[in-house]
């Protein structure tokens, strides 16, 4: 055997090119957010090199920084209420739908099911130039900004609780509600004391994907925006490439980031406790169908 | 899952009650569906084969299918079919499957690293792979364009690693720069669901490979790839479906170049900055008729793959 | 499962006949404030007392400087509320259809004027509220999109012309070319822009080819304007921005189609640190082929708060406001006091840049947009298509 040939033969030697791969993936998928929290710290007014470290863009620059811009922080906030409110009302929808779904034979499921999955299917901007068309043309009498953000958002989330609900309400089977039923118990408190703890986890995984997808949105909460009091961060972002922009484009960007990590991480600490069974490719297999 | 001690045989077959009920449940969603989902698109096609307030220039949708007219549709297909706009959407598919190509050629095999030979290290990497879902899109391309400003990092490097000699300036309009940027943008969206079916490959089929004799090679390219081929087109689709539509990665990118213009782009034109919104919902329900296969091949797998668990 | 499959389309097609049926009813519970459709003649009484406010204003992003606003806030004891646009035409689509509930136009452009007041969007002004509606330059006073100057008052003015890096390219070469100088640009290919705007973008290519009826519907003069900006994608690489007013001064354009009141902008507020204003330069064409433009504000016809709305138009035209506002702005207040030599005296504008404050001959004079019909509108937009599509 030559050397070029025991490389190749060797299982260990294989998985060293692929290991290589991987991990220069990671590092060009993550560094280049590194290097934009990095720029955020800039003392000077620089987006592509390094200056002497400072918060000037945090709060330091008295109109710029996100702490006193009007317009960076109320993106912020609006970012925020959007999300929250929206994984408030997605995820039970979701829930529910689910456990609905899941029940329900017949055609009418099988149709609700379709209608259901097409959202996932459908690309952002169909998304945004219907939600667009039917608040301005047909339920007028909405507000526009929030509330029309909102309600694009959910229906855009709304499929994405459903299946990953969906996949955990299959692992789990129906034996322990059945259980729950012969020890006497009603449909429903079977429901509510057996089944829903044992989503618990599924659920928190949901809040977290509408959360993270709702933040990211960008496409429809610019065609539903009605102004600068109405523009969410991924907006802010965009637009910054017009208005001369600092690096107080990459604080705003750190903040939210920084908000997302510290929801995941408690979402999962969370998880961790609740979860009582379960492997990681079923509930994978969840969000991924 | 162990089951409680009394053991009943249990006449359904294990499945739940075959109950109407539980449709209730469903049908605040299909409800909320219907009203913020079908009918806007539904508003779509009304706007579409509808007229224009020829003062204000506001659409006037034509709600009766019976009163449609389909010229704008007739007008804007003349142009795709052998006019300036298929030269759009040839550009549009062309970048997509180059960005595809870019997301398997990268993506594959870290997603087989990780599913299949990373014992130690998987849980690390898993989170590291998921970590970029929790980073804003837009975040990662302001990352991305900090670093190809002319005199940002990937300049300095290139220069550097003396594969370049003077700085390119990469901001200025050319395809390479958005084919980057969307296979950046996208491979986290295609690595996870691929991830998941190679790792549900069952292992003793490749052992039973490799038993009989195959190297290694061999074994990946007989029985590892086939069995992961319906794995990589549900991620394929997954990927390219949001990237027909993806209109702010490239204008982000190029600042307004219209030699990288995508069938989005236009479609933003057309609703946002003129005085047809008709032709813009028109070319909506072009692009969604292009994307009709996909999207049909899309939910029909999904839901094949969902009536086979719970069956 | 084929019954099932035509069970669920028979369904569908139900449920769409239903919903065709359906959404009429759906449209009519809508809200009614927007705009009826037919021209405002009554303006508001004289003498009311102004309202409690918020005000609510329309604006392009950055269009006006957030002091002079917080001082009105403070005169009037009233908040302000600032929604920002992108487009003239987002505007008008918001305003139709009563997405936007706003008291202020703060930037109409004089192609949609005319449609705002047919469509009945906008209201006749009432002039007792206004106190210095005499520094209005005199030329506005009869502007041909607004007979009467009945409905608006102007904000600001500007020309189109080339900006350019004085220290790259020499400004004799510019002045020798005009317009060619961007088709010449092969020099800096990547660092070349147009304007994000067909009529800007036409009339250039039409003035380069000696045509000055900027306003043809004639295709064949469009379809050659066309032809002559597709030669820029190959050229030069053109990028399509509005974004000159800080390019140029960054460095990362070198010449741009771009308005006048870009490099006054930009010299004020997006040099880098330690670099002379002496590195912009602006040509335009002679008067009678420069094309000046002006944005002007008006009250809307629904407006909550019609007499602040008056108040506030006043108080911008106020000469030491609009200097304020635009030493931060940088685009030109029409007003007669803001000259040239005042505003280059007073140290807002440097001297190299004389060029990007039109003359009283430039107003008169000047080339000017006209509103097109929508034949018109859709001839243009269906060639910026073609050309944004990549030719």
């Amino acid at each position: 055997m030559t050397s070029r040939r025991r490389l190749f033969r060797n299982r260990h030697g294989r998985a060293r090119w692929l290991a290589l791969i991987t991990w220069l993936y990671v590092m060009w998928s993550l560094l280049p957010v590194l290097v934009a929290v990095r720029i955020s710290l800039n003392s000077g007014k620089s987006r592509s090199t390094f200056q002497a470290p400072s918060f000037r863009w945090y709060w330091g620059d008295p109109t710029s920084s996100v702490w006193h811009d009007d317009s960076l922080h109320s993106a912020l906030w609006n970012t925020l209420r959007l999300a929250g409110l929206c994984m408030v009302i997605a995820t039970p929808l979701g829930v529910a739908m689910a456990i609905g779904l899941q029940r329900w034979r017949g055609r009418l499921s099988r149709g609700a099911n379709t209608l259901m999955l097409v959202p996932i299917v459908t690309p952002e901007i169909v998304f945004g130039v219907a939600l667009f068309i039917v608040f301005t043309q047909v339920y007028t009498g909405l507000p526009g900004g929030l509330t029309t953000q909102l309600l694009g958002h959910v229906t855009f989330t709304m499929s994405f609780v459903v299946v990953i609900i969906r996949g955990r309400l299959t692992a789990i089977g129906s034996q322990f509600e059945e259980a729950a039923r012969d020890l006497g118990a009603s449909r429903f408190q079977a429901l509510r004391l057996v089944l829903l703890p044992m989503l618990g986890p599924a659920i928190f995984a949901s809040l977290m994907v509408v959360f993270a997808t709702s933040v990211d949105d960008f496409v429809i909460s610019s065609f539903l925006s009605t102004g600068a009091s109405t523009e969410t961060v991924p907006i802010k972002i965009y637009s910054g490439a017009r208005a001369g922009s600092t690096p107080a484009l990459n604080a705003l960007a750190t903040v939210m980031l920084l908000v997302t990590l510290l929801a995941v991480v408690f979402a999962s600490l969370v998880m961790r406790r609740m979860r009582a069974h379960g492997d990681t490719s079923a509930s994978l297999s969840g969000i991924t169908v | 899952m162990s089951s409680t001690g009394a053991v009943q045989i249990d006449p359904t077959g294990g499945r739940p009650p075959r109950t109407t009920a539980w449709a209730g449940f469903a049908l605040p969603g299909v409800g909320w569906l219907i009203a913020f989902f079908v009918v806007p698109v539904y508003a779509v096609m009304a706007v579409a084969f509808g007229s224009v307030d020829p003062i204000l220039r506001t659409p006037q949708p034509a709600w009766n299918p019976l009163a449609w007219d389909f010229s704008a549709m007739r007008s804007l297909l003349d142009r795709v079919f052998g006019g300036d706009l298929g030269k759009v959407f040839v550009r549009t598919f062309a970048f997509v499957f180059l960005a595809l190509a870019g997301c398997i050629a990268i993506g594959y095999p870290v997603a087989y690293f990780v599913a299949r030979k990373a014992a130690r290290s998987r849980g690390m990497l898993l989170a590291l792979l998921v970590l970029p879902f929790w980073i804003s899109y837009l975040m990662r391309m302001l990352a991305w364009t900090n670093l190809l400003q002319q005199d940002g990092y990937v300049n300095q490097v290139l220069q550097w690693l003396q594969v370049m000699d003077a700085p390119r300036n990469w901001l200025d309009g050319d395809w390479p720069t958005v084919v980057i940027g969307l296979v950046y943008g996208y491979v986290p969206f295609f690595i996870l669901p691929l991830y998941a079916a190679l790792e549900r490959i069952d292992g003793r089929l490749i052992e039973a490979g490799r038993d009989l004799g195959a190297s290694a090679f061999r074994t990946f390219v007989h029985i590892t790839l086939p069995l992961s081929v319906p794995g990589l087109l549900a991620a394929s689709v997954i990927t390219i479906l949001p990237m027909f539509g993806d209109y702010y990665t490239n204008s982000y990118l190029t600042s307004g170049s219209p030699r990288t213009e995508m069938v989005g782009n236009q479609i933003e034109f057309f609703l946002r900055g003129s005085s047809q919104p008709q032709t813009g919902a028109s070319l909506v329900l072009v692009l969604m008729v292009f994307l009709f296969a996909l999207m049909v091949y899309y939910l029909r797998t999904t839901m094949k793959a969902q009536r086979e668990s719970e069956r | 499962m084929r019954t099932s499959r035509r069970q669920f389309l028979a369904r569908s097609a139900q449920l769409g006949v239903l919903l065709g049926a359906g959404i009429p009813l759906l449209n009519a519970c809508g809200s009614d404030d927007a705009a009826s459709g037919s021209q405002r003649t009554e303006p508001i009484a004289d003498g009311l007392e102004p309202e409690k406010g918020p005000l609510r204003i329309i604006n392009y992003a950055d269009y006006v400087n957030p002091d002079v606003v917080a001082d009105f806030e403070n005169k009037y004891g009233v908040k302000v509320e600032i929604s920002t646009i992108d487009t003239d035409t987002e505007a008008v689509a918001k305003l139709a259809s009563g997405a936007l509930k706003v008291d202020v136009h703060h930037s109409m452009s004089s192609t949609s004027i005319g449609n705002l007041i047919q469509g009945g969007l906008i209201q006749p002004l009432n002039g007792t509220y206004f106190t210095n509606r005499g520094n209005v330059l005199a030329a506005f006073d009869d502007p041909w999109y607004d007979p009467g100057a009945v409905y608006s008052v102007p904000y600001t003015f500007f020309g189109t012309g080339i900006g350019y890096r004085a220290d790259r390219i020499d400004p004799a070469e510019v002045e020798a070319q005009g317009w060619d100088t961007v088709w010449n640009a092969t020099a800096f290919k990547g660092q070349v822009s147009i304007l994000d705007d067909e009529r800007e973008a036409f009339t250039m290519a039409m003035l380069r080819a000696g045509v000055t009826d900027i306003n043809t519907l004639d295709q064949a003069i469009i379809d050659q304007a066309l032809a002559d900006v597709i030669e820029l994608i190959d050229l030069v690489n053109v990028k399509v921005n509005i974004e000159g007013y800080k390019d140029i001064p960054e460095g990362t354009t070198t010449i741009a189609h771009t308005w006048s009141a870009d490099l006054i902008a930009g010299a004020a507020s997006y040099l880098p640190e330690g670099t002379s204003t002496d590195v912009l330069g602006f040509w335009h064409p002679p008067s009678e082929q420069y094309v000046v433009n002006n944005d002007s504000m008006g009250v809307l016809a629904n407006a909550e708060n019609p007499v602040l709305a008056h108040l506030y138009i006043d108080y911008l035209l106020d000469n030491a406001v609009a200097e304020k506002n635009f030493s931060w702005v940088g685009y030109l207040p029409a007003l007669a006091k803001l000259d040239a030599d005042f505003v280059i005296g007073a140290g807002y504008v440097p001297e190299n840049l004389r060029s990007c404050v039109p003359t009283n001959d430039d107003i008169g004079n000047g080339l000017k947009f006209k509103a097109l019909g929508p034949e018109g509108d859709a001839q243009y937009e269906a060639a910026w298509s073609k050309f944004t599509a990549g030719g």
